[in-house]
């Protein structure tokens, strides 16, 4: 479980094995950013090894740096281990997580509550 | 203009050269339907051509928005999991293929740009390597690749385009269509944008559908939550995860791991087991006595062949042999001219065949949707906040 926390008040919380590999957060994201479809300037990203079914999300966040969502767990700062897998490399260039300014659309758009916030 | 690119990419393999032409905002109102745009496409560059492309709504956020095509005169093939966003996102709503390569290659789209890469590797490798390598050539592992295989390459009717690593979308040989270009593979990866009429209205209107179609179906069990063959204790044993493709709440792909313990959430086995939403594949294995592990193996090694799995187990009845793993490795490994069985997989979702061509023509899948009760006026109401103006008629 992940938590990403917008002052004392909003915290993001991410539960990778409720992930389906939708991606409709990555577009969310994006669609926060630039307001139009596109997954190139998401703070949150699908990471994904699909021959072995091997997925999660990759979160670049203001207080815990690369937060790193895999199947098996989770990880988070700069040098997390895992992170350097093919999804992961663009994020490392965008702005971090800004939780939409309180009201995260990632979590609005995930259809399975993998992505939730509390608080 | 709205949900598109408003741009059309032509690729000449003979003369190795690209070309485009704009999709204009008149064009693109014409005829909301990708597949009436890719016949009209063929009847202007030559009814050879191979045109791919995305529907309108395709990338948008009303739900199971994954689809795009593939159509050649050979038929019609969907293009699902992340492909038909991925391909939306490249700078093109279509892409026209005309003529043959001198030599093997791949087409690489992505940016707004097309080229032909020659792969002389291709020919010894089977559907996987080419995924792979391109990936790695590339340096993007989240590059789509529809591939042949050997049997694509050998032109035999049978043959499957596989995408990225699964059959299934493939039932009329589409495959051969590539081998007989001289095209390992096509290649695609988006960088792009698109842009909506009213972003944020389309934004939450499309959530409020998400989370009714929430409601109403529940939590999928993947592929047995569409077809009652899945829902055998074998099958379920292997289960690893469900996999949905760009934008759908509700699942359709099983994911069986046979190579290790399904149990397993790390990383451990590269290859451990293929991802299943081939009902008549299925269907097919399970009618000839396979059990879940055997069907899993039997469709991983049509998989990497790019052979069509439903042909092969029919063409090894008819010589007469067992159907077993062996025997399916075993003719998968040799590009035969055994007949393509024809088999519908995601035709047969609804009754009418011109619902599914108004389902995959608009950019939605058609799985998803006969599921939930498939209404234009619906979807095209929705759609409406991201095209700006009204969408119709199917």
């Amino acid at each position: 479980m992940i938590r990403q926390r917008a002052g004392d008040i909003l915290k993001l919380r991410i539960e990778p094995l409720k992930c389906i590999c939708c991606g409709l957060c990555e577009v969310a994201c994006g669609l926060n950013r630039d307001s139009v479809l596109t997954p190139m300037t998401s703070s949150i990203i699908l990471h994904i090894e699909d021959k072995s079914d091997y997925f999660g999300l990759v979160l670049k966040s203001k207080s815990e740096g690369l937060v790193v969502a895999r199947p098996e767990g989770t990880a988070s700062g700069q040098q997390a281990s895992g992170s350097s897998g093919p999804g992961a490399k663009p994020i490392l260039l965008r702005e971090p997580c800004d939780l939409c300014g309180g009201k995260p659309k990632c979590a609005k758009a995930c259809p399975t509550g993998c992505i939730s916030t509390e608080g | 203009m709205y949900l598109r690119n408003g741009k059309i990419g032509i690729f000449d393999l003979s003369a190795g050269e690209p070309s485009e032409q704009e999709f204009s905002e008149e064009l693109a109102k014409d005829d909301v339907s990708s597949i009436r745009v890719a016949e009209r496409l063929a009847a202007e560059h030559g009814e050879d051509s191979l045109v791919l492309g995305t529907g309108l709504l395709t990338a948008s956020f009303v739900p199971a928005a994954c689809a795009g095509i593939l159509w050649s005169r050979r038929g019609l093939v969907p293009i699902l999991g992340h492909a038909g966003f991925e391909l939306k996102m490249t700078g093109f709503d279509f892409i026209v293929v005309k003529g043959r390569a001198e030599r093997p290659g791949y087409l690489w789209i992505r940016d707004g740009m097309m080229e032909f890469v020659e792969s002389p590797w291709t020919s010894a490798s089977d559907s996987w390597k080419r995924t792979d390598k391109i990936r790695s050539d590339q340096g993007d592992g989240k590059i789509q690749v529809l591939s042949t295989g050997p049997w694509g390459d050998a032109g035999k009717q049978a043959a499957q385009l596989v995408v990225d690593y699964w059959g299934g979308e493939d039932k009329v040989g589409m495959g051969s269509e590539l081998g007989k270009r001289n095209l390992a593979a096509i290649a695609f990866r988006g960088m792009g944008e698109i842009e909506l009429a009213e972003p944020e209205k389309h934004f939450e209107d499309s959530l409020l559908l998400i989370r009714d179609h929430v409601f109403r179906l529940g939590k999928s069990e993947g592929l047995s939550s569409f077809w009652k063959g899945a829902d055998r204790d074998d099958f379920r044993k292997l289960l690893h995860r469900t996999v949905a493709c760009y934008g759908c709440p509700y699942p359709c792909r099983s994911y069986l791991k046979v190579f290790e313990d399904p149990r397993e959430m790390r990383m451990v086995e590269k290859e451990p087991g293929y991802l299943h939403y081939d009902v008549p594949a299925l269907e097919k294995c399970f009618a000839y006595g396979l059990s879940a592990s055997d069907a899993t193996i039997s469709l991983m090694k049509c998989a990497r062949a790019g052979v069509e799995p439903a042909s092969l187990l029919d063409g090894l009845l008819a010589s007469g042999s067992k159907v077993g793993i062996k025997e399916v490795e075993a003719a998968a490994a040799k590009p035969s001219d055994i007949k393509n069985a024809r088999a519908m997989n995601f035709e047969s979702s609804f009754s009418d065949i011109e619902q599914y061509r108004s389902t995959l023509g608009l950019g939605v899948c058609p799985r998803y949707w006969s599921k939930i009760g498939f209404n234009f006026e619906l979807l095209a109401s929705y759609g409406q906040s991201a095209y700006g103006s009204p969408i119709g008629p199917a």
